[in-house]
């Protein structure tokens, strides 16, 4: 894990788009405090943005009725949260125990060529960001990269190849 | 009482207080069960790890003491050889990458970290791989300036923010040996008890932008006191020191546990408030424009006094019982009319639900317990009658406007007896300097009738004497210590089995004592 | 070698929609299980010897049992689908190919304990699955399983879905409630246990996705039904895991009790390439190596693994060929529990980070035989003094490779050395 605690602040109000303004209110029924909210708003702002920025953070914790801090710390502990804007495609690949020895180095090298991006980069077309995950929980079908938030499993070097020329 | 329980540390039986946990229990007793995250006003965490015990026929048998119940017959262990690893291999934990700079770091000498190296380390550093990097000099808000590389993650200042004063502004953030305070951007620290958290924090990760670098803490004396920033009384440690050929200077007030009083807290603005006794002071004696010997105006104000047809006194409410008492027998011994009015000191509103009061003087229930009036009609109208007035240190400029006051005095010569340097010792006819609150002894009521006592802390190169001292010399009967005290044990029934030097250190309940009852 | 209780419908098409499983018996012990009393349902699931698939092993029953009666406090339910470990990839299978046999196992526990508003803690990474789970759920509720009267029975009970973001440590049971909760799982000491105070302060009890799957089979066949599979002690199925190196890794549901090598060979058809074997994990990335000779003797259960110094952890077996670096493989571990320590006891969150890099610094030929013995040691001095086991997690099995495969750190060493030489 690398430092997260520096914010992106875009300098603009955020709030709820009216589908998930009707989520959060669906979801914060099912739950006796409203602090359970962190994890499902900060999903909720995501799912909106692509990423969260510090307006967004402060106005989960308002919104929720909790401690700018609180927010804070959940956004930063918990590593899918985005805490700045990603690729259009963003590549995960499982860097974890089956997924090394069965060969994500290759993966991952052929990526950093292809795209001509580090891990935790984006791309300057803003068309790709690539990272280097923790288990994706994909084992008995390694090396698995995700793409998006779908699954590419026993992936080599040939598949990446076809998957590449479909992101757009 | 609180039940006892017995329970051995080291084979050695100890009797305790139930319903502690292991790390108060046997504190108390003088056992020092080594701790970073645990405190008594914050619950306990366990996550520092340093206070782990050995429970021997325990189930499991290694515990957080802070989060163990003393129980009847445990046998806790700490000094058996696998708890003493424990103990080095955790500071060495602590220590990995945390800076190794002690001489510049301004917590050096009051650092727990430090402190529990000489004691439980004490080793070469095995650290040969670089050290994390974290943020330096951070500025919080109110008075507080993080460390980040010096935090030991114990999160005392978090809880505290969470649990005591509810405004959460700290958090830690990220996770493993990234993990690191910080607060929400464009949301700083913005509570009136901030700086707590410097005295909370047990190394030097939060520091006072007022005290930072100001003073190595070895060279500071440290004094017992009573902040008169307001009616709470909370009880403070006055951290002091003379520097060569320089005058003994105060450099911070800290809050001092009194659990029935305090706690372990005070407010920023009582903490910061050491500054008025340094600065803006009194020093020299006035007649007129002019700058005299003490003696001299001394003179000159009981001659006024001789001739005056109708003197008023004027008492601050900010006065030690024995001033008052002194200053009231000088009224009744020459028909001066005497009054505590002192209504600008109250700032309604102000106050909270926790330490800040409204009232922003240290012994108004003293004025009332005596009997003397404060009220506003009695005040003017003993003004309006007098030719003379005798304030003991009451700023009337907190009551009255500048040309309200010129208008109501203006038929008045007016002696300032006073501590502080302000708009009415400026329009006094004479001025007499006298010590302020840190410079003598006295004894105090606070909002919740709670009375202390409180010692001197503080001599001045040129020690100023006190309002007791002064009231005496202008002819009150009273002319000592013990004949004040005598008369405060005849008003207070409570006081009447103390001496002086034996009222209970934590204060004495006058609610709960049977009859405070007011003789005046 | 497979015995197909959980797995019964993971090949049937369509077997996620409720329609389908209906047909292949969803749902269908309900009104059994409501004609017993709640107490029974426990008692039996005692009797299966159902133990925690999580990792722990725990008797499941006899854990529902820990609950503490008339607190007037509401019991909860959360199920723990954060499937974290690394090796370990069985859940999954449930909550995408059968979810509803899952709703059903929480209808069943849920009514044995008391619980109207259960929890599925699914971790973040699982991003089709939680689609898929939340689809299931939604079915449930709209076919009156779920709801204000669950099958018409005057039991009412809501499910809701929780999703982690990034946090292996979710998967300890109390930092599963933390996060729940809106904090940074961030494990909690106990006591008090779950079942005493857990979510909310409440009572609450944390099972597996598998453990929870189980219960449908149990209720409707019975505890001896169950305990015909699998040994006297760890008695049932298990979805074991394998991946790594061999020819067809994947997930296999297997009685317990099965010898290891054995298993390997016949179900994911041996080391790949017909490369010799170094060594197996066997039960996730946490549980101590076993050599190619131990792994001869050893069965896949609990009272085997513990006999060879190991766990039977999740089941997630990894199988590592000849080729395998054990520097390397040690410092990918080490990386993985770093970055998901949660960062509040001192030793886990100073300490792993140290280890890491340690063996980066022997990895780049830069150590000395002192790194390695230092290694070794801070196993030793960071393990059980935290909060929750995660450090363990990392130091057990890494105190294994260092004590099986001394001699590959000491190869790196000896580079360094004679680097050292050839400087001079």
């Amino acid at each position: 894990m690398s430092d997260r605690s520096q914010l992106i602040s875009t300098g603009k109000p955020f709030q709820f788009d009216k589908e998930r303004d009707a989520e959060f209110e669906r979801l914060i029924k099912r739950y006796p405090t409203r602090e359970s909210m962190i994890l499902p708003a900060l999903w909720l702002i995501q799912e909106q943005e692509g990423w969260i920025s510090q307006e967004a953070m402060a106005y989960a914790a308002d919104r929720i009725g909790t401690f700018a801090s609180k927010v804070y710390e959940a956004a930063t502990f918990y590593t899918m949260y985005n805490l700045h804007p990603m690729g259009k495609n963003h590549i995960c690949v499982c860097r974890t125990l089956s997924c090394w020895l069965r060969g994500k180095q290759e993966i991952v090298d052929y990526l950093k060529n292809e795209i001509g991006i580090q891990p935790g980069q984006i791309s300057d077309d803003g068309k790709f960001s690539l990272e280097e995950v923790e288990c994706l929980g994909h084992c008995g079908s390694a090396p698995v990269v995700q793409v998006n938030g779908e699954f590419h499993e026993n992936m080599d070097v040939d598949k990446l190849k076809s998957l590449l020329a479909t992101l757009k | 009482m609180a039940d006892k329980i017995k329970l051995f540390v080291n084979g050695v039986e100890v009797e305790v207080e139930a319903g502690k946990n292991l790390i108060d229990a046997v504190g108390a007793v003088g056992i020092e069960i080594p701790h970073l995250c645990y405190h008594p006003a914050l619950g306990a965490d366990g996550n520092c790890r340093m206070c782990l015990v050995g429970i021997e026929d325990g189930r499991p048998p290694l515990v957080p003491a802070c989060k163990t119940p003393a129980q009847e017959g445990m046998k806790v262990l700490l000094d058996a050889e696998h708890i003493k690893k424990i103990q080095h291999d955790v500071m060495e934990f602590e220590l990995i990458n945390h800076p190794t700079d002690c001489p510049v770091c301004d917590q050096a000498g009051e650092c727990k970290l430090q402190d529990y190296y000489m004691s439980y380390d004490h080793a070469k550093s095995r650290m040969n791989v670089p050290q994390v990097v974290k943020g330096k000099k951070m500025d919080f808000g109110a008075g507080v300036v993080h460390d980040q590389e010096r935090c030991v993650v114990c999160g005392r200042c978090v809880r505290f923010c969470r649990q005591i004063t509810k405004t959460g502004e700290l958090g830690i953030i990220n996770r493993t040996d990234d993990a690191r305070v910080n607060i929400f951007p464009g949301r700083p620290l913005a509570n009136r008890y901030a700086i707590n958290v410097v005295d909370l924090c047990p190394v030097g990760a939060m520091t006072s932008k007022d005290f930072r670098f100001k003073q190595r803490v070895w060279f500071l004396k440290k004094a017992p006191g009573i902040c008169h920033g307001c009616s709470k009384g909370c009880n403070i440690t006055i951290d002091h020191n003379r520097e060569k050929y320089k005058d003994d200077i105060i450099y911070r007030f800290r809050p001092r546990l009194n659990e029935q009083v305090n706690g372990y807290f005070m407010c920023d603005e009582g903490r910061l408030s050491y500054k008025k006794e340094n600065e803006g002071r009194l020093t020299e004696a006035r007649l007129g424009t002019k700058v005299r010997p003490i003696d001299d105006v001394l003179a000159a104000c009981s001659k006024e006094m001789e001739q005056a047809a109708k003197i008023a006194i004027l008492l601050s409410p900010n006065c030690s019982l024995e001033q008052m008492v002194t200053v009231q027998a000088l009224a009744e011994k020459i028909g001066a009319a005497l009054s505590g009015y002192s209504e600008g000191y109250i700032k309604t509103g102000d106050g909270d639900d926790y330490l800040i009061q409204d009232d922003k003087s240290a012994n108004r229930a003293g004025l009332n317990l005596l009997g003397i009036d404060s009220s506003k009609e009695g005040f003017e109208k003993a003004v309006q009658e007098a030719s003379l007035l005798l304030n003991f240190n009451n700023d009337l400029t907190l009551s009255y406007q500048e040309n309200e006051l010129t208008k109501l005095l203006k038929d008045t010569k007016i002696v300032a007896v006073a501590a502080a340097a302000n708009q009415c010792t400026a329009m006094a006819d004479m001025a007499i300097p006298v010590a302020s609150f840190s410079e003598y002894a006295g004894t105090l009521i606070n909002c919740d009738n709670i009375l202390q006592h409180f010692a001197k802390a503080i001599t001045k190169n040129e020690d100023l004497a006190d309002i007791c001292t002064i009231a005496a010399r202008l002819g009150s009967p009273l002319q000592n210590d013990n004949e004040r005290y005598s008369v405060l044990q005849k008003c207070i029934s409570a006081l009447k089995e103390f001496g002086v030097d034996q009222i209970p250190a934590e204060g004495l309940n006058l609610k709960k004592s049977e009859a405070a009852n007011v003789t005046a | 070698m497979e015995v197909k209780i959980l797995s019964a419908n993971f090949d049937t098409k369509d077997a996620h929609k409720i329609k389908v499983a209906k047909k292949h018996g969803a749902y269908s012990t309900l009104d059994k299980l409501f004609s017993m009393k709640p107490e029974d349902v426990t008692d039996l699931v005692k009797n299966s010897g159902l133990r925690g698939r999580g990792g722990a092993g725990f008797p499941a029953g006899v854990k529902w049992s820990f609950l503490p009666k008339n607190t007037g406090k509401p019991v909860y339910l959360t199920v723990n689908s954060d499937e974290s470990e690394p090796a370990t990839f069985k859940d999954r299978y449930i909550l995408v190919k059968d979810p509803h046999m899952m709703i059903e196992g929480i209808i069943i526990c849920s009514y044995a304990i008391g619980c109207h508003d259960a929890y599925i803690y699914i971790r973040g990474e699982y991003t089709t699955q939680v689609k898929a789970l939340q689809a299931a759920i939604d079915e449930a509720y709209a076919a009156g399983y779920l709801g204000a009267k669950v099958a018409g029975h005057d039991f009412k009970l809501d499910v809701t879905v929780h999703r982690g973001a990034g946090a292996y440590v979710c998967g300890e049971e109390t930092a599963l409630l933390e996060s729940i909760e809106g904090k940074k799982g961030q494990p909690r000491s106990k006591p008090p246990f779950p079942a005493v105070a857990g979510l909310y302060g409440c009572p609450t009890i944390i099972n597996n996705v598998q453990t929870i799957a189980s219960l449908p089979f149990i209720l409707k066949n019975g505890a001896d039904a169950y305990k015909v599979h699998g040994t006297e002690k760890s008695p049932g199925t298990h979805l074991f895991g394998i991946s790594g190196h061999v020819e067809k890794p994947g997930m296999y549901e297997l009685p317990l009790g099965l010898p290891l090598l054995e298993v390997i060979d016949k179900m994911a058809g041996g080391v790949w390439k017909g490369r010799k074997l170094k060594g197996v994990i066997p039960g996730g990335s946490s549980t101590p190596v076993l050599l190619p000779e131990e792994a001869k003797t050893v069965t896949l259960d609990y009272e085997s693994m513990a006999a060879h110094k190991t766990m039977f952890g999740s089941g997630g077996i990894v199988v590592l060929d000849e080729t395998v670096d054990m520097v390397k493989l040690v410092k990918n571990l080490i990386d993985f529990y770093h970055h998901e320590s949660c960062g509040q006891c001192t030793p886990c969150r100073e300490g792993l980070g140290w280890m890491l890099k340690i063996v980066k610094k022997i990895l780049a030929s830069d150590g000395t035989i002192d790194d390695v013995n230092l290694l070794r040691e801070l196993c030793d001095n960071i393990e059980m003094k935290t909060v929750c086991v995660l450090s363990a997690a990392c130091t057990m099995p890494v105190r294994s490779y260092l004590d099986k495969f001394r001699h590959e750190f000491e190869a790196y060493v000896a580079t360094n050395d004679s680097l050292a030489a050839e400087a001079k």
